[in-house]
């Protein structure tokens, strides 16, 4: 009894562990170029998310299976071949029943391959634990992501347009920050949320 | 070379899988793309229901001085007469490639509009070629040579095509393609005799 408690708590910390303590993006600042690229709008953001989670957890059950089968020398490339295939379907996938946002989201979704959460959690965990626990933490990791990805969106899509989901939240009277939808404020926005989170953090450390 | 046969497998499994899914889907992707510039010349042309592929090759100079192939569609109306012309063109824009559509009345004489079918302008200036009021100047200006003002009035159709303030870049690119393309394809199609001689 105890041991499947013990053991159901350490998924449940696996999953949680994604979502906080081990974010990829506010605390391990991994695959910084879509947080940075795609969070001008919620919706791309979003879909964005939705692809790293299947990316990752396909990643993650092929790694996992074949980790005993793996060789030091020829372990990154098993890897990059392995998340290849996944976003090249994902892409197909989203080509074929989204081609609006497919167009909105351009090449980063290609270049999820060479995003650094995946290969991170294949050599992390995947290549090291058994499936299960393997594919709770892609499940753990991906929705960290795309929380995140979704929390920065919002924000700036918000102050650039005023709108969440096409839904008018601000005032008449507010003027949009064109800025904000720009490079340049996804910059300020991750700093700055970078810089809340330390404080949170540090505060309940 | 221990193991080098994982890696071979995998990439034959992998391979196969990319295939299988491309083949899958790829006929819808074709189809996607199909209706959405059929979308937006039907928009631009309100009268047109079916849209054929002109048999005719026309090839035209680019902006960048490279020969281009390009597909002359033909919108039908519903009694099977020609109501315009459409056509796909590219140049270079502020940032990227602009990839625009462009729809003509069914003599060449009048642009019926254009639409974006591929652009990555910088959003709030030059994004803003995506606009109505920016667009509008161009439906029922004359086909041929347009130039590209900084103060005018939008309202007025004629050759001249006031810029997006804070975009001139970006507005001097469209004006420059589509004046480009359709005085080339113009230039083609009247030589070849499919406009111009009552052929219709």
């Amino acid at each position: 009894m105890t041991n499947s408690n013990a053991k159901s708590a350490r998924y449940w910390q696996t999953l949680l562990a994604g979502l906080w303590r081990e974010n990829p993006v506010f605390r391990l600042l991994l695959g910084m170029c879509p947080t940075l690229a795609v969070t001008a709008a919620v919706k791309p953001a979003l879909t964005m998310g939705c692809c790293v989670i299947f990316v990752l957890i396909c990643s993650n059950i092929i790694v996992s299976l074949m980790r005993n089968l793996l060789k030091p020398h020829l372990r990154i490339l098993m890897f990059t071949l392995t998340i290849a295939t996944f976003v090249t379907i994902a892409d197909l996938f989203l080509k074929a029943f989204v081609p609006r946002m497919s167009e909105t989201l351009g090449p980063y979704v290609p270049l999820i391959i060479v995003n650094c959460i995946i290969i991170c959690r294949a050599e992390a965990c995947a290549s090291k634990n058994p499936l299960l626990v393997s594919v709770i933490d892609a499940l753990g990791m991906g929705v960290g992501f795309t929380l995140t990805l979704c929390f920065l969106a919002a924000i700036r899509e918000l102050l650039s347009t005023g709108k969440i989901f096409e839904a008018q939240l601000m005032p008449d009277a507010f003027v949009p920050w064109a800025a904000m939808s720009m490079p340049v404020g996804a910059f300020i926005t991750l700093g700055l949320m970078l810089g809340l989170v330390n404080i949170v953090a540090g505060r309940k450390a | 070379m221990q193991q080098s046969w994982l890696l071979i497998v995998a990439s034959f499994c992998f391979g196969l899988l990319i295939a299988v899914t491309s083949a899958a889907l790829s006929p819808r992707i074709r189809q996607n793309e199909i209706n959405k510039r059929n979308r937006m010349v039907t928009v631009l042309l309100p009268e047109a229901k079916d849209f054929i592929l002109l048999d005719e090759q026309i090839e035209i100079q680019s902006l960048q001085g490279k020969k281009e192939k390009v597909e002359i569609y033909k919108a039908m109306s519903g009694t099977d007469e020609c109501v315009g012309w459409s056509f796909e063109a590219t140049g270079s824009g502020f940032a990227d490639k602009i990839k625009l559509v462009i729809a003509l009345d069914k003599n060449f004489e009048k642009i019926a509009g254009f639409d974006v079918l591929l652009s990555n302008e910088t959003p709030g200036f030059g994004d803003q070629i995506k606009y109505d009021y920016y667009r509008d100047q161009f439906k029922g200006a004359p086909a041929g040579e347009l130039k590209l003002v900084t103060i005018g009035e939008r309202g007025k159709i004629d050759s001249e095509i006031v810029a997006i303030s804070g975009a001139t870049i970006s507005s001097e690119a469209v004006v420059e393609i589509v004046s480009n393309s359709i005085t080339r394809v113009k230039e083609q199609m009247l030589k070849k005799g499919i406009i111009g001689n009552d052929k219709q």
